[in-house]
């Protein structure tokens, strides 16, 4: 009974550990409705790198292949170990496309890069030989100006050189003049001698022929307009004083009218009887007492005196 | 007699299931290959990551495929075969990923200096034209 039962019992055990083993056999290559673990986290990683617009078709082989990887990962595995395996290599192969996928993204964009550098490289030199263009034009603006104040200068210089030249030819001019009249420079101005000549004796009316000697003194005064001319009339001490004096102050008032009457302002013209005072050489010969008859014009300097 | 019924009754399920785990085998798998070309492939795929200095880009997958290649090894040494052939691909998939990584890592560090350089160049232009008088 014992024996029996034993017996039994192995049999029914062995049944029933067959019928495991054909379960499990069945299992082993059937296909069971689970994923591994880990094989979804797999496909979502892989999902998002195939979905980046700048990553997915940078690395078309990689990615293929962890494709693959993730698909083999996702089927329903019993052996653990297996299917942990598998999802191991899903993962690792889904990054490692990832990562040259960026590479390759990077290495593309190094050309922009690449460009963009040459471009500022480019802008730099630009700028650098436009700046420096600035420059050598501000320069030559400086150098221009520079020489225009320079010719400025040389203008102005040849202009005062000119003025000097000019008042120098002026200066010359008076000399001539004054050359002409015969005046002499004296403390008391420029001092032109009529002599008695001009008079007939005893008379204070100016001879015809003595116009030409007073018309050169007009012709002055007209020229040099800011002189003022003071007329002396002298005689030699032959007659009275009184006589003398009369003579001498009608004979410069003879000069006087003559000069106005000839357009010179009388404001400029003063005239004086002198008498036979301050001789100018010897009353004791006729000689000396014709150089005393005389009619001094006394033309005063300018308000810059021009010796 | 009871002792060996005992005895009996424990070894009995115990070669069942060691029949189903050959059967298994035999169902599925075939015999498992040498894993010398995984492995090899393995070694090979380090020592790539290795002069692409992955060291220094990928410090922690570089670590990591050096550990799967002694385990697939230990495996090995152990007749494990299965299991060392998964190891070696593991140590592959690490080394790989580490050289993938440290490429990725040397293209965007250039990028980044060149990025830097271009930025510090429009500066420089951009000052050198503002301190113009």
């Amino acid at each position: 009974m014992n024996t029996t039962n034993h017996s039994n019992v192995i049999v029914r055990r062995t049944l029933i550990a067959t019928a495991v083993a054909s379960i499990l056999l069945a299992a082993a290559c059937a296909t069971a409705p689970v994923k591994p673990d880990g094989a979804a986290e797999a496909r979502v990683k892989l999902t998002q790198l195939q979905s980046d617009p700048n990553l997915a078709s940078r690395a078309a082989v990689a990615i293929k292949d962890a494709d693959a990887a993730v698909r083999t990962a996702e089927q329903p595995e019993l052996n653990k170990e297996l299917a942990a395996h598998r999802v191991y290599l899903a993962d690792r192969k889904v990054d490692t496309a990832k990562a040259l996928a960026e590479t390759r993204l990077a290495e593309d964009q190094r050309a922009g890069l690449t460009a963009q550098r040459d471009s500022a490289r480019l802008d730099a030199r630009t700028h650098e030989a436009d700046t420096a263009k600035i420059q050598a034009e501000s320069a030559r603006t400086e150098g221009a100006e520079q020489k225009l104040a320079a010719d400025q200068a040389r203008i102005q210089a040849s202009a005062a050189q000119l003025a000097a030249a000019s008042s120098e030819q002026q200066a010359k001019e008076l000399q001539r003049q004054l050359d002409v009249l015969q005046a002499k420079p004296t403390d008391r101005g420029l001092v032109l001698t009529l002599g008695d000549v001009l008079f007939t004796t005893g008379r204070a009316d100016l001879k015809p022929g003595a116009s030409g000697n007073l018309d050169k003194l007009v012709a002055f005064l007209n020229k040099y307009p800011d002189r003022s001319v003071a007329i002396q009339g002298y005689t030699d001490s032959v007659g009275t004083e009184d006589y003398n004096q009369r003579l001498s102050e009608r004979r410069a008032d003879s000069v006087k009218s003559y000069l106005t009457g000839q357009g010179i302002g009388s404001t400029r013209l003063s005239a004086l009887g002198k008498g036979r005072s301050d001789p100018v050489a010897d009353n004791d010969s006729a000689t000396g007492r014709q150089q005393n008859r005389r009619v001094e014009v006394i033309i005063s300097n300018p308000p810059a005196a021009l010796r | 007699m009871n002792a060996t019924s005992q005895a009996n009754r424990g070894s009995r399920p115990r070669m069942a299931v060691g029949v189903t785990g050959v059967l298994l085998l035999a169902a599925c798998a075939s015999t498992p290959p040498a894993p010398t070309a995984n492995l090899q492939a393995a070694q090979q795929a380090i020592a790539a990551a290795e002069r692409g200095e992955a060291a220094r880009y990928a410090p922690g997958e570089l670590s990591a495929a050096h550990t799967k290649l002694a385990l697939a090894d230990s495996a090995v040494t152990e007749k494990r075969m299965v299991v060392a052939e998964h190891f070696a691909d593991q140590s592959r998939a690490e080394a790989e990923l580490a050289s993938a990584k440290t490429s990725a890592a040397k293209a965007n560090a250039v990028n980044d200096e060149m990025k830097r350089s271009n930025g510090t160049l429009v500066d420089e232009m951009k000052r050198g034209s503002g301190d113009k008088p």
